[in-house]
């Protein structure tokens, strides 16, 4: 059986004496897509910056690519491909300047040619040249997740990768993330709800109380709680 | 250095369109200018004197500014974290940053430069090579202090004001041995050599402790 791609053992964060994660088990096999759901505040966004290598870890244990995040070499972030609540974009900057730059960064051979098939990827073509400052929110989405694939990471940790997006560029963003996936590229999204890709296999998870549990479980735990509450107490 | 010039080349990009801080910085510069040609006494205080002093003090202000600048266009949309999060060594951003700070001085100085030219009738004609050199070597110490201080104060809740509490007394040696070696050579003397070994010695350490702690400095979130 192939490493794990994300491995985490007995993993918890806390925000001064506030946890936000604990006791978190969490595995991703390579190839393989996980979708994290849960509220707003639950820490959806905590557990993807931690195996970005951007937040440390309270306590426990993450492997992401067999490597602590927080001690990740160039080499390792190059394999990685981020979407969070913020673009990471340069208002000032047009949106092809802003996928050259990245793409310059990220070490892709022909930069030039990369940000213009990543522009008529997401249908943004024919605003190549404006800047982002003057972009909607969904628009702003749609090159938030060309920045995050151009350079053909192997994980894609995608924060809320459908919000904002409209109709057809939700279609044309889930379209690019299945065929990432459908590549070897491993997928670690999270939503408010469950999210479906076409031809991809997704395995639901759900933070509930800062633990990771799966989605499916917590149903069964409803029936089950629900079940009891009929029987009344002491007989679940 | 991989991506380097990538990043000084997007921060000279932003700041030739928006041009917000080369104006702020030679407005700076013009203001204190202004304000130290009329405290002088010119009785008192001799020209070369009083200008290497007021050149030093726009720059210093110009450079505080500068340095906040640099790294305010990583704070719009969460730019920082993706740049942490790209394959860069730590140590090449700190590197850019640095870069793109001693280019927006450079510009503010040779403004001040002019302006203090003017206001106090100085010829330097004869000594602008010299009067160059020690000013690329203050530029470049002090833009070394000051990026890795603006790091800090990017981490810290008010920690604007952290950058000009922490600078000044931090760089004061090297600010006198700058005014020193301006005065000198606007007077006509020359750059004295020991004001010189002072400036070389501050650009050394502040760019080493630059390098070496940028990376603990950005820390975690």
């Amino acid at each position: 059986m192939a490493a794990p791609i994300v491995e985490t053992h007995a993993l918890a964060k806390s925000f001064g004496v506030t946890p936000v994660l604990r006791d978190v088990e969490f595995r991703l096999a390579p190839g393989s897509a996980a979708v994290v759901i849960g509220a707003n505040g639950s820490g959806k966004s905590t557990l993807l910056g931690i195996f970005a290598g951007l937040v440390a870890p309270t306590e426990g244990r993450v492997l992401v690519f067999g490597e602590e995040p927080r001690r990740f070499t160039p080499r390792y972030r190059r394999r990685i491909g981020m979407m969070s609540h913020q673009s990471f974009l340069y208002p000032n900057l047009t949106a092809r300047e802003n996928l050259e730059y990245y793409a310059r960064l990220y070490g892709v051979a022909d930069w030039r040619q990369a940000a213009r098939t990543w522009l008529e990827r997401v249908g943004l073509e024919r605003h190549a040249e404006e800047r982002v400052r003057g972009f909607s929110r969904g628009m702003e989405q749609r090159l938030a997740a060309a920045r995050a694939m151009i350079h053909g990471p192997s994980l894609l940790l995608l924060d809320e990768p459908f919000a904002s997006l409209d109709a057809d560029g939700s279609a044309r963003v889930k379209t690019l993330i299945g065929s990432a996936v459908a590549e070897g590229c491993a997928l670690v999204a999270t939503a408010h709800a469950p999210v479906e890709l076409s031809g991809v296999e997704m395995e639901l998870h759900e933070i509930s109380a800062g633990r990771l549990v799966p989605y499916r479980e917590k149903e069964e735990a409803k029936r089950g709680g629900r079940l009891r509450s009929l029987l009344g107490p002491g007989r679940g | 250095m991989k991506g380097f010039a990538a990043l000084v080349l997007k921060d000279l990009t932003l700041e030739l369109r928006s041009g917000r801080t080369t104006l702020a910085l030679a407005s700076m510069a013009l203001l204190v200018l202004v304000v130290l040609v009329f405290a002088f006494d010119r009785t008192v205080v001799r020209g070369p004197e009083a200008a290497a002093g007021a050149l030093w003090v726009s720059l210093v202000f110009a450079g505080m500014l500068g340095a906040n600048r640099a790294l305010a266009v990583e704070q719009e949309q969460g730019c920082m974290r993706g740049l942490l999060l790209a394959p860069l060594e730590r140590p090449t951003i700190y590197a850019a940053k640095l870069t793109s700070c001693v280019a927006f001085m450079v510009a503010a100085g040779a403004a001040a430069l002019v302006l203090v030219v003017l206001f106090f009738n100085l010829d330097i004609s004869y000594a602008i090579l010299s009067l160059a050199a020690v000013l690329l070597l203050g530029v470049f110490g002090f833009s070394a202090l000051a990026t890795l201080l603006a790091i800090i104060g990017m981490k810290a809740r008010g920690g604007e004001l952290l950058l000009p509490v922490l600078i000044v007394p931090i760089f004061v040696p090297a600010l006198i041995a700058g005014v020193k070696a301006s005065a000198s050579v606007l007077a006509g003397a020359g750059a004295a050599r020991q004001w010189l070994e002072i400036l070389v010695a501050f650009d050394v350490l502040f760019v080493t402790a630059g390098y070496l702690l940028f990376e603990h400095v950005l820390g975690e979130e």
